[in-house]
């Protein structure tokens, strides 16, 4: 099956992709061609500054709505930097962690409460 | 009203004397106030100075005097005192780095800002281009987060480039919720400023809901600690300082409402930043 390729530059509409807001953008229409079992690859080509709210909303929610062999044989991405590439990939593994245990937050406050 | 500052620079005790003056303003009403900068005033630290003048400005008639030509100059250069009727001088030496406030949707006004202000100058050091991703991803993510969390008005913003001392000192200043109102609020806890602001930069610790996140505070630390920069956190009465070689925690006298990070970069930082392991773009997910 061919891959469609979806431009983070153009649903974004600028080189700074910085806020939760513009990922949750991204994440609306890549949740579309996952839901429909499409092949993408999310293209970050033009793309200058990321941050790790953006890439939250972007990809990291998609593991809210989809397991994860899902988004690996449905999802790719193209265009990134080696520090961006390791960025997304710590986003990626807290989403997993996040989706996995509902209540780490309410342990992680118990730890500091000891 | 008239209120001399005392010297001020980025330690506890500097913060804690603009924080006093925060209190000691929260009950003019339709008063003159003069602030007398007549001591050493960090200039980084017009973006907490400015935070706190412009909420007590929407009901008083704020002026802002300095007697020191030299501390003055500064503060017209970097435009903090153009809001107090002064006129702005050109930074010919190209060490100021631009007074701001903005509001929390123009994340990217606030990029570009970063990029022309603070990594485009003429004297800043050729750095490696991933140094140079690092320290404007570490600032963004701290916009961001203002953003998100804070339901503040207005961002403040401002820093000084120190060209001998291979350091870049910046500080964004909101005046939200802060961590302990918003932490205490989403998990019925009872922290004090400091568990707040201890617990927020855990890898992942969020007070989001339904959305991962937590990530921005943990990347800023871990960075500054192989850069051998420093950032100092006020949120309410917490103050947390962290470098490469110590983390110190305190109750302030007064609480300050809303969150201050403070970061000071080397711009002498020899780290290649090249991960370890490569990650490719099929080892994502």
């Amino acid at each position: 099956m061919k891959k469609i390729e979806l431009r983070v530059y153009q649903i974004v509409g600028d080189e700074i992709c910085v806020s939760a807001d513009d990922g949750h953008r991204v994440y609306e229409i890549v949740r579309n061609f996952i839901s429909e079992k499409k092949k993408v690859v999310l293209s970050f080509l033009n793309v200058t500054m990321l941050t790790s709210a953006f890439l939250n909303t972007a990809i990291g929610q998609l593991y809210g709505s989809f397991s994860g062999e899902d988004i690996k044989s449905c999802l790719s991405v193209s265009g990134l930097s080696e520090l961006d590439l390791a960025l997304l990939k710590r986003v990626v593994e807290n989403a997993k962690c996040y989706y996995k245990d509902p209540q780490k937050m309410e342990k992680t406050i118990k730890e500091v409460l000891g | 009203m008239e209120i001399s500052l005392p010297s001020i620079d980025n330690s506890r005790e500097g913060y804690e004397e603009l924080i006093a003056l925060n209190k000691s303003l929260e009950d003019s009403f339709f008063d003159d106030i003069e602030i007398n900068i007549s001591h050493w005033f960090s200039a980084n630290l017009c973006a907490l100075l400015g935070c706190i003048l412009d909420k007590a400005a929407r009901c008083n008639n704020v002026k802002v005097s300095v007697p020191s030509e030299k501390t003055r100059r500064i503060l017209q250069k970097n435009g903090f005192l153009a809001y107090f009727g002064y006129e702005k001088i050109y930074d010919y030496y190209d060490t100021t780095v631009r007074y701001l406030r903005l509001k929390p949707n123009e994340e990217r006004f606030f990029n570009e800002y970063v990029i022309k202000e603070l990594l485009r100058k003429r004297k800043f050091p050729i750095v490696s281009d991933k140094l140079e991703k690092k320290i404007a991803e570490s600032i963004c993510e701290i916009f961001v987060n203002a953003q998100i969390h804070s339901e503040t008005d207005y961002i403040y913003a401002c820093g000084q480039f120190f060209p001998r001392e291979n350091k870049i000192n910046f500080i964004i200043v909101d005046r939200g919720l802060g961590f302990r109102k918003r932490i205490n609020s989403r998990f019925s806890t009872n922290f004090s400023g400091v568990e707040a602001i201890k617990w927020a930069l855990g890898s992942g610790n969020s007070t989001k809901q339904g959305v991962p996140g937590g990530i921005g505070l943990a990347i800023l630390k871990e960075f500054i600690n192989l850069n051998r920069g420093k950032v100092q956190i006020i949120s309410d009465n917490g103050f947390l300082q962290i470098d490469s070689q110590s983390e110190a925690s305190y109750n302030l006298d007064e609480p300050f409402a809303g969150t201050v990070i403070h970061m000071e970069f080397r711009t002498d930082d020899n780290n290649s930043y090249i991960l370890s392991g490569e990650i490719g773009c099929n080892d994502i997910f």
